[in-house]
């Protein structure tokens, strides 16, 4: 049997209080959830075997869902799904090894929620719209060689290929750079992934004190209503599964 | 996704899950090499890093059109010789049954290759 890791909490209140905060949280498959505690951090656990179980996607729903139990009940930092120790031994272990990076950690998303915006155009018009606009600056074939061949044609279709491709990048980084602009009071820590497919622009997951919850999302939903253009997705709250950043080795 | 979890969406929600069902096929585009299939996988791979270095080739090579530093004839010889090889990598493509959106790596936190 081995044992299944969930998160690591914080316990300033003292192992006792923690224990009766988690009561009636259920571990993956119905599982018992046990805490086991160094200084003021704890690690939840249950006993796991994994020949009994097949590894799915409905177990990793499961093991979130175990998490965002926890996370309304405690601060955490969330563990990735699969992460598994021998023992209490190895599980104390670990606490103690890795007690300071996991303190600063707990510290830097205490009281702090995490929220996912998705911004979403329509690729083919705003591209076009785009492409019309950078039109007036597109390169012509006398302006850097006066014979117009195949190949040169073929270069001077990639050099307007890849301008447009900035422009669009441009675009992308202006709205970056209004959201963060829009977001400044709240001042939220966030992260943003740029173009992750061609229909989802912007992919952000921001780290939100819960006192500022309210305000965030008037701010995304003034947002919307300055971008016709585009669509926008906002998620949350999450426990902060973007803001750990742990290495165990 | 629980819908509890939505606090604002602006788009008709097929149009979200057919994004975000792109994103889940591109994390799981990883290099799926089995004793069957070992030598498809190994030419998605090297297609891969070839396409990567065909593309950062292609731009330094339209920096250096901007940049003025080039005669006609080296202008011609460029747009020739990327001309062909964008040729040979689609013949390579159709070899082995691959497509551009095939043609990358998900680099896990990091994002993908391309």
């Amino acid at each position: 049997m081995e044992k299944i890791i969930y998160a690591i909490i914080a316990s300033n209140h003292g192992h006792t209080e923690l224990i009766g905060t988690m009561k009636g949280i259920q571990g993956i498959s119905g599982s018992a959830i046990y805490v086991l505690s160094f200084n003021d951090i704890s690690v939840a656990v249950s006993d796991f075997t994994p020949s009994k179980y097949t590894i799915n996607k409905e177990l990793a729903i499961d093991f979130a869902r175990v998490i965002e139990e926890l996370s309304q009940q405690v601060t955490l930092l969330p563990i990735r799904f699969g992460t598994f120790l021998k023992s209490d031994k190895n599980i104390n272990q670990l606490l103690i090894n890795h007690y300071d990076s996991f303190l600063n950690n707990l510290q830097k998303v205490e009281n702090k929620y995490e929220f996912g915006l998705k911004a979403l155009w329509d690729y083919e018009k705003c591209s076009e719209k785009i492409r019309v606009k950078a039109e007036s600056e597109a390169v012509k074939a006398g302006d850097y060689f006066s014979k117009s061949t195949i190949h040169t044609n073929y270069l001077l279709e990639k050099i307007n290929k890849h301008r447009l491709e900035d422009a669009l990048l441009k675009h992308v980084e202006q709205l970056i750079e209004e959201i963060s602009r829009h977001l400044a009071q709240i001042n939220p820590d966030c992260k943003f992934k740029k173009m992750v497919t061609r229909s989802i622009i912007l992919d952000a997951v921001f780290l939100v004190k819960k006192s500022k919850k309210d305000d965030f999302i008037q701010a995304i939903e003034a947002l919307k209503q300055q971008h016709d253009d585009l669509h926008f997705l906002l998620t949350g709250p999450w426990p902060p599964y973007s803001f750990v950043e742990i290495t165990i080795d | 996704m629980n819908e509890n979890k939505i606090l604002l969406n602006s788009a008709p929600v097929d149009e979200f899950e057919e994004a975000i069902e792109k994103i889940e096929n591109a994390a799981t585009s990883r290099i799926n090499a089995t004793p069957d299939n070992a030598d498809h996988g190994l030419a998605k791979l090297v297609l891969t890093l070839i396409e990567l270095i065909r593309k950062l080739v292609e731009k330094q090579a339209i920096r250096r059109v901007e940049g003025g530093s080039l005669s006609e004839e080296e202008i011609e010889r460029l747009g020739e010789t990327l001309m062909k090889l964008e040729m040979k990598m689609d013949e390579l493509k159709g070899v082995f049954n691959l497509t551009d959106e095939d043609l990358n790596l998900n680099l896990g936190p990091l994002g993908d290759l391309m």
